[in-house]
């Protein structure tokens, strides 16, 4: 027993002596990938899930291992209990060797065996898991490192900028305070000192330049009138941040760090003499550096230092222009440029060890708000990809999203215009409706290779045939199995989608057409689904309500009066169940309770009732989220709508030429506007800024697009022309 | 576009429009079409104003580029096919044609595939009009980087001739075994008439493969009392 379980630690031990190594390697390696912080951050705790982790020092991560070993150890004990149990029995008997007691004994050790194989596995599972966080870790690390090199670089030339102003501001006129600039002067050598001190950071000899260093500086500091009650001004928010860095961070990441965080800085006053101590103690600390408890204690203490260097480095400059001293006062900025350099290899160097990374964000935060600004940039850079996915893109996707949309996909195969197109809802499939009557279903991953072309021609997996005129609309169900197409015919047809791997040419199956819907008696023009329902307007007058599959599916009619002229658009509202938007020939909209068949609001503003010609509605949505109805005019503009008031909220000049088509991407960040002047336009939806401009399309007569839509879940928009070709964008 | 009077005529076909109205707008002239698709328009044109005035809507406009003409009516051809096969998906099963037939003399291999083989003649016409719309989609053989709607290499002509021949097939099977379907279709829209015609003219096909009894020589009211 006693052997089992020692041999079973030592197995334990192996392993967990590996992770470490290979925590070592993880940490000093450089990797160029730069991905989004928040998602790797997020994936890296979740993965970890135990408390501690988010510390992400080595020691504490084999601290963690050897628990984890130990407890395994525990299990096994009890396990071996009966086998050692069973082999001391198996040894009384020994010399008459059984064929029943050497089986049993063959049994008990195999369970014995199976039982620490599972333990093993167990192991290396864990194992795994921590490499793996281990990895996101330092792809946080790297971005985060590059993120600072780059606000860095902007700090630099902020402090050109300031310098050079100073300069030509004061140039000549007062003169020069040798006397009680030198020391400062000196400060900023020391302040450098400190930076490549904390390289090596343990000699006595630094300590004391450190203590003395700080001291002076404070001194000058309170004579040019700076008192310690503005530098706690300063270290609270320095605090403040901190606790915002671990809240934003580490959250969910157990609160041993935050707690011990929190306790650092709380007992932190920042003035000189515990910033002396504090050296000391860090000194004094290395020796016992294998505990994890006093490592999280090292890096708050690294923490707060560098805070301190970074307050200190701001004062300087404050304190310099105070005494606006012309060529002191540069050279005097160059020192603190140059003590950022130092700061950033330092920096790097720390985050290639992979120590902290709350020290590397004290810094930044510590900048101007240009650079906090550029640093949300930075962030959401790219990022729009992981926050459509998780959900998370409010507050960074509408403040710096800056990807660009480029062509890719070319669809190429309709011979007339293509009046619509939907996604799918999330395959990268999507289908075609066309003036030349037919249907056509599209996998964007099968490509045509070798195009000399940059965008890739995709070819037509399936051609949908049943519509006797062109088809104009579309709508698919949210599962995305059913897809339905109204016509200048006046049906709508209803699909089952093909396998999206289905062979172009294979036999025709005639139930891929599994039904017609027919009530409407003229041109079919708009269509929406909404869970099983779609609901349908024509230029019969009227809008209808379908249940496709019931035995009855026409669920029921909405009439406007006369004077509303045909339906042109309809869209379920999203967020009120029950509730539809119909936009009208009379260029007004009107929402409906679907069950009641009443209706609830009108949209319209009062103001422009007298000239309502040409104000016609090509297109009407609704916002996923948000009360608000958005509406696509002949005269260029789009308009938004308050849904309960039935208040116009906001009008713009959108295109050059008639709005046709719009879509709002599944989130509600951004709108996209398509038009006869060839154009689809991307918009913020929260500053109704125009973020990016396509041409994508030629006119043949004066129509140029029909229809645009974003992928629910991947990140793809799409635009119909006229000229017979959809594009894809990524 | 707005014309060159200065009155406005915006040839748009707003959502909500009735069927009776769509594309309904006053006839522009070829020349003063200053889009890229102005040959298809021409021609789509011709074909609303009047579908059995077969000898005008192949009348070339003087100036015109014989390849991007005869590109963009075949263009119209298979769209138009479109049709015919929305009406024999309904009645032309693999069952009852199991092959692509017309008469008994002929049996048509399916081009659409890597070995041509005898599809049923229900898939025969969906892959040869699947086929016919990759082809003249085509960046390879039409680039659209070279305005293939305006003109058109002489290599890719030829091709028109083969594209021709099988969607040919299309209305031949239709004659002969689904005579009534044919019929319908052809008294709507004179399409074979007009096709017959078309390849006649442009010389894409020998008279020998022009199985369905259409007089080429008759004028438009023949062709419309034949049907």
């Amino acid at each position: 027993m006693g052997t089992n379980s020692g041999a079973t630690a030592g197995i334990n031990n192996k392993p967990v002596g590996g992770a470490t190594g290979a925590g070592v390697l993880v940490g000093g390696g450089v990797g160029g990938a730069n991905s989004s912080i928040g998602g790797v951050l997020s994936n890296s705790l979740g993965g970890g899930g135990s408390g501690g982790l988010s510390i992400s020092g080595l020691n504490a991560g084999g601290q963690n291992a050897n628990v984890g070993g130990m407890g395994n150890v525990g299990g096994d004990d009890g396990g071996n209990g009966m086998v050692g149990g069973g082999v001391n029995n198996q040894q009384a008997t020994t010399p008459q060797y059984t064929i029943p007691g050497i089986l049993h004994f063959i049994q008990h050790e195999w369970s014995r065996f199976e039982l620490e194989r599972s333990q093993w596995d167990v192991d290396r599972a864990e194992l795994q898991a921590r490499i793996a966080m281990l990895l996101g870790e330092r792809k946080c690390l790297e971005s985060l490192k590059s993120d600072l090199t780059r606000r860095i670089k902007m700090l630099e030339y902020a402090l050109r900028q300031e310098r050079a102003k100073f300069y030509r501001l004061k140039y000549g006129t007062d003169p020069p305070q040798l006397n009680e600039f030198k020391p400062s002067n000196e400060d900023a050598g020391l302040a450098g000192e400190v930076a490549t001190d904390s390289e090596v950071p343990y000699s006595s000899v630094s300590n004391t330049t450190w203590r003395q260093g700080r001291q002076m500086l404070r001194q000058y500091l309170a004579e040019i009138g700076y008192t310690d009650n503005i530098i706690d001004v300063r270290s609270n928010r320095v605090r403040s941040i901190l606790g915002l860095n671990n809240n934003a961070e580490h959250d969910g990441s157990g609160g041993g760090l935050g707690g011990g965080l929190g306790g650092g800085t709380g007992g932190e006053n920042l003035s000189p003499n515990i910033n002396g101590n504090e050296s000391n103690k860090r000194a004094s600390e290395t020796e016992g550096r294998h505990t994890p408890a006093k490592k999280v204690q090292q890096s708050i203490d690294e923490i707060i230092v560098d805070t301190e260097a970074a307050v200190m480095a701001n004062f300087e400059f404050l304190g310099a222009t105070e005494m606006s001293d012309d060529d002191e006062i540069s050279d005097d900025l160059e020192m603190v440029a140059t003590d950022n350099d130092d700061t950033d290899v330092k920096l790097a160097k720390r985050a290639k060890s992979g120590k902290d990374m709350l020290t590397e964000e004290v810094d930044g935060s510590l900048g101007l708000g240009e650079l906090a600004q550029l640093t949300v940039n930075n962030e959401s850079d790219g990022a729009y990809d992981a926050n459509s996915k998780d959900g998370t893109g409010g507050s960074a996707g509408g403040a710096g999203y800056r990807k660009t949309w480029n062509a890719k996909y070319t669809l190429r195969s309709h011979f007339d215009g293509v009046r619509s197109l939907i996604f799918h809802p999330e395959e990268p499939v999507l289908i075609t409706a066309s003036e030349d009557h037919t249907l056509k279903l599209w996998n964007l991953q099968k490509t045509v290779q070798a195009k000399k072309s940059a965008s890739l021609d995709v070819e037509p997996l399936y051609t949908f045939r049943a519509h006797t005129g062109p088809v104009l609309c579309l709508g698919m169900s949210s599962s995305g199995e059913t897809c339905y197409s109204g016509g200048l015919d006046g049906n709508i047809e209803c699909w089952q989608l093909p396998s999206p791997n289905i062979d172009p040419y294979d036999c025709y199956d005639p139930n891929v057409h599994s039904g017609t819907l027919e009530g409407h008696t003229d041109a079919v023009w708009g269509l929406t689904t909404m869970q099983s329902n779609i609901v349908s307007c024509s230029a019969d007058g009227t809008v209808k309500l379908w249940s496709p599959y019931n035995k009855e599916p026409l669920l029921r009619t909405y009439t406007a009066s006369e004077a509303e002229g045909a339906p042109s658009s309809v869209d379920f509202v999203r967020n009120e169940v029950d509730h539809i938007v119909v936009a009208y020939n009379s260029a007004h909209c009107i929402v409906y309770d679907t069950e009641t068949g009443k209706q609830v609001v009108r949209l319209e503003a009062a103001q422009e009732m007298s000239g309502n010609t040409g104000k016609f509605i090509n297109k009407v949505v609704s916002h996923p989220t948000l009360p608000i109805t958005i509406t696509a005019h002949e005269d260029r503009h789009i308009r938004f709508w308050d849904n309960t008031s039935g208040t116009l909220v906001h009008s713009m000049v959108a295109h050059l030429e008639p709005v046709t088509s719009l879509a709002v991407d599944a989130h509600g960040l951004y709108l996209l506007s398509g038009s006869h002047d060839c154009s689809i336009r991307l918009w913020n939806l929260d500053n109704k800024t125009c973020v990016q401009e396509i041409t994508a399309h030629r006119k043949k007569f004066d129509e140029s697009i029909f229809d645009v839509a974003f992928h629910a879940t991947k990140p793809y928009i799409a635009s119909a022309g006229a000229d017979g070709l959809a594009k894809v964008f990524v | 576009m707005k014309m060159a009077d200065g009155s406005t005529i915006l040839r748009r076909n707003r959502p909500g429009t009735k069927s009776k109205d769509f594309c309904r707008w006053p006839d522009e002239p070829l020349e003063e079409m200053d889009s890229t698709l102005a040959v298809q328009q021409y021609i789509q044109q011709l074909i609303k104003r009047d579908p059995s005035n077969v000898e005008l809507i192949l009348t070339m406009p003087e100036a015109q580029d014989e390849g991007v003409w005869k590109y963009e009516h075949l263009r119209q051809f298979c769209m138009e096919l479109n049709g015919l096969a929305v009406r024999l998906q309904k009645e032309c099963s693999p069952s009852t044609c199991t092959q692509m037939t017309a008469t008994d003399q002929w049996i048509f291999l399916c081009a659409a595939h890597k070995t041509p083989k005898e599809c049923p003649a229900i898939d025969y016409t969906r892959h040869t009009l699947d086929g016919a719309a990759c082809l003249l989609n085509s960046n390879k053989y039409f680039p659209s980087s070279v305005s293939p709607r305006v003109s058109i290499k002489e290599s890719s002509v030829t091709k028109l001739g083969s594209v021709c021949r099988r969607v040919y097939r299309i209305f031949s099977h239709a004659y002969f075994h689904h005579r009534r379907i044919f019929d319908e279709f052809e008294a709507e829209t004179y399409l074979c008439h007009r096709f017959t015609h078309f390849v006649t003219k442009y010389n894409l096909m020998s008279k020998e493969n022009l199985i369905v009894p259409i007089n080429v020589g008759e004028n438009a009211a023949s062709g419309e009392s034949e049907a």
